[in-house]
């Protein structure tokens, strides 16, 4: 068995399946299955959420801690540095932890990439490959052909300009309410690149890939900033000064 | 510290383009897998490449080859702007006369003229009845003919992506009329209407058989709806339209009702679809399905008189996607692995040709998706890879074979 097979067995046709299940149950709206699949796959990811969400409380807890760190050693950066990172040790706090959550869910959207091509069946090939990797679940078999509009969106087309803001200004204002500003000039600058590259990098990507994957990440990020909101009671670093910012 | 950090900033910045421009799993491009068909001794066949050809049965040599231009469309992956793309033909030629008529999946219909072909003269000339009609978009995803052709006496039929059916004047390529969108559901329509006396009907990805008059293109009120929708072209035998449905069950339908006559399987569906449209004899119709096997039922009941199952060389069930044909009075069936069979169609006694050279090999050396076609004792068949297949059903052999790929 190659890993090709073991990938579609374990994943790749699971998510198929169940997607276009979802869609026979909600009407036979495609969209609506891949926003449940999303809610799905969050509630599935949620202790890794919620180990990042503390984490996240916990650095915003932590600020004036870092502040007064700030003020003690701003001329020895690498005492500073030692400092902070001996502080967020203490409290068992990783600054990239919010990135764990979106590493983890690589497999899934990959899964959903090639799900929702096949779901949809653009050429006659991909129909006729679909009928390979259905269950005999009558719910899957009755939902096909799917129907590829949902609101004003082709899912299975890519280019959607109103989508690739959505989902590059939403990705942005999560990681902005979950990535604590750096204490470090030179980490301020490469947390300030990835603060802008990761909505960039998807807002472009969003432009060619199938808007159904897309609508995945848009719904993914809103969760995650509605389940920030709460669990963290605002808006976090989104209103958040950095330390050179407030010193300045 | 900081190496680390960008060296992970710049992983996760890759990983989506490595998604978008490494895992192609799903997507598959339209390769077409144009059926073969014979007339006066020269068969004809789409090509791969975006070619047809008419190859001589006798001699077993190439008469001339046209190759359908190009079509652009948008470059995918990460790069940009619009790139050159073989067309694909999904539909099999059509042969009155000395004029080829050919279906394209960039929404062209070509008819081709057999002498300025094999004169290799500019296409079109319209003083040897060539012509070329080119499908509206309409407004659809594509304007895709993915469906075979329907030949009247006068006129041409075609089914599109776009959800519409075209009736064009088969001497010019006039347009004589077209159909309201019968699918605005999914738009494609990608199965072959049929003709029943003066009606034209036709099966939709969203259930229906919808009755169009011959002449006008007009919806009659003689249509059906099924919960699921229907995989394969309808088949028409008396006053009964037999086809597959995606929900895994063969239906017959008489003309006019609301109700199915019968479906087959009774009480559990099939294994799989019945993407291959059904064919009907004395009063058995014999359907492949994609859960490799053929049944034979009673055309007035769907009793099953026998099934049979089709393997790939390791034992395992093969799907059977292109239809089954009659040669004399044997059953010929070809699924998808390669393997052709010669089946009793009294009995479902069966008997898979074997490969010339390796008889534990498939018939082929190639998966068969394309329709295949009967003439006399041979059988001709479009391998998955560009060759074409005459196979011989009395000495049960591939009698030979031709590349379709021809090189500059």
């Amino acid at each position: 068995m190659s890993f090709l097979d073991v990938w579609y067995l374990i994943i790749g046709n699971p998510v198929l399946n169940v997607l276009i299940a979802l869609s026979h149950l909600l009407s036979g709206e495609f969209g609506l299955a891949i926003i449940a699949l999303t809610i799905v796959v969050r509630l599935i990811s949620w202790p890794l959420t919620k180990r990042q969400l503390k984490s996240s409380k916990a650095l915003q807890d932590m600020q004036p801690k870092i502040q007064e760190l700030q003020k003690k050693y701003g001329k020895n950066q690498q005492k500073l540095q030692q400092e902070t990172m001996k502080l967020y040790k203490e409290a068992g706090v990783n600054p990239l932890g919010c990135l764990w959550p979106m590493l983890v869910q690589f497999p899934i959207w990959i899964a959903l990439y090639q799900a929702i091509i096949r779901a949809l069946a653009t050429t006659p090939e991909n129909l006729l490959d679909l009928a390979h990797r259905l269950y005999s679940w009558d719910i899957v078999n009755q939902a096909i052909p799917l129907n590829s509009h949902f609101l004003w969106l082709d899912l299975g087309s890519s280019g959607d300009f109103i989508l690739a803001i959505i989902v590059g200004g939403t990705m942005w204002v999560q990681q902005k309410m979950t990535q604590a500003p750096a204490v470090d000039p030179r980490q301020q600058s490469t947390s300030r690149m990835m603060l802008l590259m990761m909505p960039l990098m998807f807002g472009f990507i969003t432009l060619m890939v199938p808007s159904g994957l897309a609508l995945y990440w848009a719904v993914s990020n809103i969760i995650g900033i509605i389940t920030q909101y709460f669990f963290t009671g605002g808006w976090g670093y989104l209103k958040f000064r950095s330390p050179s910012q407030s010193t300045q | 510290m900081k190496q680390p950090k960008i060296l992970l900033l710049v992983v996760i910045a890759l990983l989506p383009l490595t998604l978008v421009s490494c895992i192609s799993g799903g997507a598959r491009l339209a390769k077409g897998w144009s059926g073969t068909a014979v007339h006066d001794g020269i068969i004809y066949v789409g090509t791969v490449d975006g070619r047809v050809v008419a190859i001589n049965s006798s001699t077993e040599n190439l008469e001339w080859s046209y190759s359908i231009a190009p079509v652009t469309a948008p470059s995918s992956g990460l790069s940009c702007g619009q790139t050159s793309v073989t067309t694909a033909i999904y539909s099999k030629p059509v042969v009155d006369r000395d004029i080829v008529y050919i279906g394209t999946y960039s929404g062209q219909v070509l008819a081709l003229n057999m002498l300025a072909r094999s004169q290799n003269l500019t296409f079109p000339q319209r003083s040897y009845g060539e012509w070329e009609w080119d499908c509206p978009i309409d407004n659809a995803k594509s304007n895709a003919i993915v469906a075979d052709l329907l030949l009247s006496e006068d006129a041409i039929y075609v089914s599109s992506s776009n959800g519409r059916v075209y009736s064009l004047d088969k001497e010019f390529g006039d347009l004589n009329w077209e159909s309201k969108i019968l699918d605005e559901k999914h738009r494609k329509l990608w199965t072959s209407p049929v003709i029943q006396g003066n009606t034209l009907y036709v099966s939709t990805f969203d259930g229906h058989i919808y009755a169009l008059s011959l002449e006008t293109g007009e919806l009659s009120d003689r249509s059906f709806e099924s919960e699921a929708g229907f995989a394969s072209s309808p088949v028409i035998d008396e006053d009964t339209i037999f086809l597959g449905s995606f929900d895994r069950y063969l239906y017959a339908v008489k003309i006019g009702s609301d109700l199915p006559m019968w479906k087959f399987p009774e009480e559990k569906p099939a294994g799989n679809w019945f993407w291959a449209s059904p064919i009907v004899n004395e009063g058995i119709v014999y359907a492949g399905c994609l859960d490799g096997k053929v049944y034979a039922l009673e055309a007035d009941t769907g009793k099953e008189l026998w099934q049979f199952e089709s393997q790939d060389s390791r034992g395992k069930p093969a799907a059977i996607v292109s239809p089954p044909v009659l040669v004399g009075n044997l059953l010929i069936v070809a699924n998808e692995a390669g393997n052709v069979y010669v089946i009793n169609p009294e009995t479902g006694n069966s008997e898979r040709i074997k490969n010339r050279k390796n008889g534990d090999k498939p018939t082929i050396n190639a998966q068969i998706r394309a329709s295949i076609c009967a003439h006399e004792d041979l059988v001709y068949i479009r391998g998955e890879d560009n060759r074409l297949y005459v196979v011989d059903i009395d000495k049960r052999e591939v009698s030979w074979d031709f590349p379709l790929t021809i090189e500059e």
